[in-house]
């Protein structure tokens, strides 16, 4: 099978020939300083690259086509442009085409200033938003799709254009003004979140006109998870978010012949069926370092009806493990969520610059060396990894509502 | 005549403070602290009596994943409006502070979120919180250390590339001589309980709720 055939066969859960391997995205790809130790563990000068930035904030590069073939990566990513970005004079520091200021901090850039964080419903008709129209966003990238297309197999991806309606709600207004809004201004939360919808909305219309015809796969990226928990409850996910990017990825799906891969990172098990009922054909990251994200589980539970992408933890388990225990891991994610085929195997972020490149090369060795079908790792696999009980996450935001306790008195 | 308010009165009022605090109701929270303070009840009763329960009810159930950050962060700030006018009677008392607390996200990492809301939590629950901010050298923890003298030290981190600032800043406070006299709280999303045993921290928690519950029973204040 060539990677769009093996891709089409996991996406219509089937059984490929072997487990389709996905990096180089806007967020799964590497750090630039981790791309150049990798360059000098390979003891290969010539890989290119190591300037080539593919997201500013976080500091990631666009790993050299030579390292995608190294590594059998079987897609190939378009990226839209960052446009409207205005440097800081003075400070290592830049404001995006939304008006936020982010700073570099170590090696990447965090959140600085939020414009909205003082703002009110009236300050979203006058806020300079992005112009969804503005055709540099996706310069050029028409073409390179329908190269591609024409003179490859791989499997070509739109990535998202950076930032989702919470995400970017999140980070317009300021973390603290957002979350505050949640609990009690739905009104103003509400509106952020429609302006927002509508502009990604026209974006991807423009977007797609250039490189629809050319793709199977779209990205599209908003984080609903953290580390232990959702970020907002499950019943104000359900009101507030699923309604508007289950009306996004029906517009986006819309506009071509493609499967919508859906970013969260984080815990989120109490809304994966939610997010199936949006339109979503595949899960990522699968944060496996997360709060309840069993992989063995989730593909008992959801694997008929969503692929999953992802699953290599880049938090815990490839910069603390050791390439032996690397491998051991890919083959388990394999296992658990590969069985009968709708799985792509992918790192859940970018790789750091705190990952050995010992466990970077490991991880790609035991993908092409697991990932054949039929799956023979009987003798890889612990017994008890091998028929795990599914380990029903402990769904504390499931259970029935928790009575409040009235106020103790003395 | 002005008749001694009631005890039914007096409750009325403190379980009224307790749910809209509860609700992340500011304004009421801040009225009816006022109406507490003006039925006679002591600065140090609505703490104790209605603003320290309720907090303690929103950690309970944000821990139980009833309450997730948006609730949280709502009830923080409306016991924060109460305690701008609890402060200063407090300390016109002589009152002492459960503990002292010194926080700081570590050098290279300026993430605040979860650092603000323990500060949040820890003042809520009684503690005399130094926030020294985001991005803290080791030099300024340890100057801090010297001239508050806390019980406890909290270092934040976000990324995995930040955590490796928790033993550099222990480090210099042993090395100023002041690693003993304080217990160092270490947190953020990639840290882990067997991540600060390794780097010999005296705690961690995993939010803002257990955060405290474990300062108060350090100090067997629990």
């Amino acid at each position: 099978m060539n990677p769009r055939q093996r891709f089409n066969a996991v996406v219509n859960h089937r059984e490929p020939d072997r487990v389709p391997i996905d990096w180089g995205r806007h967020v799964g790809s590497i750090h630039r300083a981790g791309y150049v130790g990798l360059k000098h563990h390979l003891g290969d000068e010539e890989l290119r690259n190591e300037d080539a930035v593919l997201d500013r904030m976080v500091q990631n590069v666009y790993p050299d086509e030579k390292l995608l073939r190294k590594f059998n990566v079987d897609f190939r990513w378009l990226e839209p442009h960052w446009v409207g970005v205005q440097e800081v004079e003075g400070e290592d520091a830049y404001i995006d085409m939304w008006g936020i200021k982010w700073v570099k901090m170590l090696n990447s850039y965090s959140l600085y200033q939020s414009p909205l964080a003082e703002a009110a419903i009236p300050d979203l008709d006058t806020f300079p938003w992005p112009d969804p129209y503005n055709p540099a966003i996706w310069a050029g990238l028409g073409e390179r799709a329908r190269w591609l297309h024409e003179n490859t197999d791989y499997v070509i991806v739109a990535d998202s254009i950076k930032g989702g309606l919470l995400t970017k709600a999140l980070q317009i207004c300021g973390y603290m003004r957002f979350f505050s809004a949640l609990a009690g201004e739905l009104d103003f939360a509400e509106a952020v979140l429609d302006k927002l919808l509508w502009l990604y909305k026209e974006m991807w219309s423009g977007y797609m006109a250039e490189v629809g015809p050319y793709v199977q796969m779209v990205y599209f990226t908003d984080d609903i998870g953290a580390q232990n928990n959702m970020l907002i409850s499950p019943p104000l996910f359900r009101r507030l978010l699923k309604p508007r990017l289950a009306a996004l990825f029906d517009h986006i799906k819309g506009l071509g012949d493609v499967k919508l891969s859906y970013h969260t990172d984080g815990s989120v098990t109490p809304v994966i069926q939610d997010i199936v009922e949006m339109g979503v054909d595949i899960l990522n990251p699968i944060q496996t370092s997360a709060m309840g994200m069993d992989t063995y589980w989730m593909k008992e539970e959801f694997g008929d009806r969503l692929v999953f992408h992802g699953a290599i933890d880049v938090q815990q388990m490839l910069p603390f493990s050791t390439p032996g225990q690397v491998r051991y891991d890919v083959a388990k994610r394999i296992w658990d969520l590969g069985r009968g085929g709708g799985y792509i195997l992918s790192t859940c972020h970018d790789i750091g610059e705190d990952v050995p490149p010992e466990n970077v090369l490991a991880m790609f060795a035991a993908a092409w060396e697991y990932g054949n079908y039929p799956l023979d790792l009987a003798s890889v696999l612990k017994p008890e990894d091998l028929h795990p009980l599914a380990s029903k996450p402990d769904l504390a935001q499931q259970k029935a509502p928790i009575e409040r306790r009235v106020r103790p008195k003395r | 005549m002005i008749t001694k308010p009631t005890q039914d009165e007096i409750d009325a009022v403190l379980d009224g403070i307790y749910e809209h605090t509860l609700n992340g109701q500011a304004e009421p929270v801040v009225a009816l602290t006022e109406q507490a303070l003006a039925l006679g009840v002591e600065p140090l009763g609505v703490l104790f009596d209605a603003l320290i329960p309720a907090l303690e009810e929103v950690g309970r159930l944000f821990e139980a994943g009833e309450y997730f950050v948006p609730e949280m962060l709502v009830a923080a700030k409306a016991m924060q409006g109460a305690m701008g006018i609890l402060k200063p009677l407090i300390a016109k008392t002589g009152a002492k502070p459960v503990g002292t607390f010194v926080m700081g996200t570590v050098k290279g990492d300026i993430h605040d979120i979860g650092k603000d809301l323990c500060n949040i939590m820890l003042e809520g629950g009684g503690f005399e919180l130094i926030d020294l901010g985001v991005n803290v050298p080791p030099e300024v923890f340890v100057e801090a250390v010297r001239q508050h003298k806390p019980d406890f030290v909290g270092m934040s981190a976000f990324l995995t590339t930040t955590i490796p600032m928790f033993r550099p800043t222990m480090d210099a406070l042993a090395a100023a001589g002041l690693r003993e006299g304080v217990k160092i709280f270490v947190g953020g999303a990639p840290v882990t309980q067997e991540y600060a045993d390794q780097i010999g921290a005296d705690g961690y928690a995993p939010n803002a709720s257990v955060l405290v519950r474990k300062c108060k029973e350090m100090l067997g204040r629990a």
